[in-house]
């Protein structure tokens, strides 16, 4: 569905984006994970048309977007970064003039923004200017303004910027069901849990560059980031002994032993009947699951919200 | 207090766009306002005012005055007919006509009342009144003469008849001197006989000169802010994301600079529209009958008006740049166009680059129309020809800046 090869692209002496590859199937959720800076919105923008890359290739449902721009556009919904939205006219109002674009039918453009309308949860407040909605209802129509044509492909940069709560799982929502109808989508974020909740796949991006990429999974192995077991004992426990009988790496310190497996929750019962056996009493409990916080970190040497 | 102060200095001093508008600002627009009203910057060196000259009489005292006349260092003497001149003159073209109606040499030498007029332009009153004051010191230097000495030869022939020849001639002489110092006139009122008849060639039955300077440049003016203020609605789309949301669509980004253009083109000429219409219902500005042409001049004041807007909203980084950079520009332009005072009450070297701003097509244009009351021809459509051009010109130029400029989004 969608073919990214080796695409550069440089502002001046700034290389933005320096030779990334990836390539997306059709009803696919994938995820540019990366901090400020990192290439995701230059990215989403040759995606989209807006520039071609210096060099390098893309190709969306077959077709090169430098050759055949007008084409790719008509299947591609993208919610930009920002609210690009007119403030001055209601959302009755941007959705029309943003679905116009397309050249749908009247009729079938306005049956098209009630139900986006009524999905975004707006379809009573549909005669309200925009410039009055919450930074929360704004970001809702903008991701329903990039729908009104049913696109095959949803590009979403950073679209939960800003965004309360209840209006973040709204969103989460739809972009759910929008990729459970089939429709491919390509959703750049700095914000672990959204990937690690709405992609199938992760393409972790630092400096212009993918680090790394693929499923959750595949990205722990990469990484061989793994879930820790902690256990706090009445004493310190004897490292190689627990390690010995566990088969696990095992690191001890004071009275809290920290044991890393690839399934905690398949090694959590045997630790604790091992630590018990060697006559430890464990205290407290806890595990650490191997997230994209981690898997970044080792990565890239970097905090995401560096 | 004192830390207040010279934070306050400092923010000032730093934000390099409020020290322009500060001080260069102002300074640019007095200079323009001065060089305007003629208060500065212009040499002294002799500008020649046209004078056309038609001569109905052919005879030798009309030569010999219109030789006189062209002597004069300030008066350029073009020789014409009667109906090129009269259309000249309503054209807007020349100013002045001097014209010697057939029996002016009898009517000099019978000491009548002499049969010339001077026809003129009401809209460039200084030219006109410059060149009417010069004519009558001429003209009383060369008829007056001529007139004053055939007066005393009559005279002096009638109170002593029988002089021997070189009496006569001393005595004419002695006389002459005299009339010449100021003691005599001759016994004739020449002032009277003299007087040269003035005619305005432009009818004042409908127009009002006064009113259609005050309609059209304030009009246009008006226009050029308003339209550059819609223009700069491409450097908010900028800002807040909608122009790139629009690059996003299959819109051709062509398509968007045009949609705008059309736009401001529409707004343009209704604003235009109901300026008029309002001086018309308000102040009785005649029309009527104009609605055609001045139709057509409204849409190419509207596309040349539109096209500057749209150029400097190209060529701006920013609303704020945009702001003070179209205030100097327009500011400027009114200023040497004839929209805040008129062209004719400037210095001729300041009338001579006017051209180069709309505002001064569009108020000649309506001059033409509302003034001159003159039809659909060559001098009207010369005049919306070039706020045609002008905007066509300023149309592609933005086209190229959008692309350049606007376009480079990140």
């Amino acid at each position: 569905m969608i073919d990214v090869k080796n695409i550069q692209k440089s502002y001046g002496d700034i290389h933005a984006v320096k030779g990334i590859s990836f390539f997306i199937s059709t009803g696919e959720c994938y995820g540019l994970l990366g901090p400020n800076g990192a290439g995701k919105s230059t990215t989403i923008n040759m995606l989209s048309t807006l520039f071609p890359p210096d060099a390098g290739e893309i190709l969306i449902n077959g077709l090169d977007i430098k050759k055949s721009p007008e084409e790719v556009k008509k299947i591609l919904g993208v919610v930009p970064q920002e609210i690009a939205l007119y403030s001055n006219f209601t959302a009755w109002e941007n959705m029309l003039f943003w679905g116009g674009l397309h050249s749908l039918k009247s009729n079938e453009l306005q049956k098209k923004a009630e139900e986006l309308l009524q999905l975004v949860g707006l379809l009573d407040r549909k005669n309200e200017k925009i410039k009055g909605y919450s930074g929360g209802m704004k970001r809702r129509i903008n991701l329903a303004c990039a729908l009104l044509h049913s696109p095959k492909i949803l590009l979403l940069d950073e679209p939960t910027v800003g965004v309360d709560p209840q209006s973040r799982n709204m969103i989460f929502e739809l972009i759910e069901s929008l990729n459970k109808q089939g429709m491919t989508i390509i959703y750049t974020t700095h914000y672990m849990e959204e990937a690690e909740r709405l992609c199938d796949r992760i393409g972790i991006i630092d400096s212009g560059v993918i680090v790394a990429q693929g499923t959750l999974d595949e990205l722990k192995k990469q990484s061989e980031i793994k879930d820790v077991i902690v256990m706090q004992c009445n004493q310190s426990p004897d490292e190689s002994a627990i390690a010995a009988k566990l088969n696990l790496e095992v690191k001890v310190t004071d009275h809290t032993i920290y044991i890393q497996t690839d399934n905690s929750k398949k090694d959590l019962t045997r630790c604790v009947i091992s630590c018990s056996e060697a006559g430890y009493e464990i205290h407290h409990i806890d595990i650490q699951k191997a997230n994209l916080e981690n898997v970044f970190l080792k990565m890239t040497g970097k905090q995401l919200r560096d | 207090m004192f830390k207040i102060f010279k934070k306050e200095l400092k923010a000032f001093l730093k934000d390099r766009r409020a020290v322009m508008l500060t001080f260069l600002l102002p300074a640019i627009l007095i200079s323009v306002f001065s060089l305007a009203f003629g208060g500065a910057g212009g040499d002294d060196s002799i500008e020649k005012i046209p004078l056309l000259v038609c001569d109905q009489d052919n005879s030798k005292i009309t030569k010999q005055t219109i030789n006189d006349i062209d002597s004069v260092k300030m008066i350029d003497v073009i020789p014409c007919t009667f109906d090129s001149a009269i259309d000249l003159i309503k054209r807007g073209k020349k100013a002045s006509l001097l014209v010697f109606h057939k029996g002016f040499a009898d009517s000099v030498a019978a000491m009548r009342h002499l049969p010339w007029e001077f026809q003129y332009d009401a809209a460039k009153p200084q030219e006109t009144g410059v060149l009417q004051s010069l004519l009558s010191r001429t003209v009383y230097g060369s008829v007056g003469k001529f007139m004053a000495k055939n007066a005393i030869i009559k005279n002096i022939d009638k109170q002593s008849p029988g002089m021997d020849s070189a009496t006569r001639k001393a005595v004419i002489a002695k006389v002459i001197a005299n009339q010449e110092s100021g003691n005599s006139t001759g016994g004739t009122n020449l002032e009277a006989v003299i007087k040269l008849q003035t005619v305005s060639v432009i009818s004042t039955k409908t127009g009002n000169l006064g009113l259609v300077q005050a309609v059209a440049g304030t009009a246009v003016m008006m226009l050029l802010f308003s339209l550059t203020g819609m223009g700069g609605g491409l450097l908010d789309e900028k800002e807040q994301g909608t122009l790139k949301r629009l690059l996003y669509s299959p819109v051709h980004p062509a398509e968007i600079l045009l949609g705008k253009m059309a736009a401001s083109i529409l707004v343009a000429s209704v604003q235009l529209t109901f300026m008029f219409a309002f001086s018309s219902v308000i102040f009785h500005l005649h029309i009527a009958d104009k609605v055609l042409p001045l139709g057509i001049l409204i849409f190419a004041t509207a596309f040349a008006c539109s096209g500057f807007g749209l150029l400097l909203a190209t060529f701006a980084k920013s609303r704020q740049q945009l702001q003070s950079m179209s205030t100097l520009i327009i500011l400027s332009m009114s200023v040497i166009g004839g929209s805040m005072v008129p062209t004719f009450i400037m210095p001729q070297w300041m009338q001579n680059i006017s051209v180069i701003s709309i505002n001064y097509w569009s108020i000649q244009g309506f001059y033409d129309i509302l003034w001159r009351e003159l039809p659909i021809g060559v001098t009207f459509l010369t005049k919306v020809g070039v706020l045609l051009a002008i905007g066509a010109t300023f149309t592609l130029l933005a086209f190229r800046l959008f692309r350049k400029n606007v376009l480079a989004l990140d």
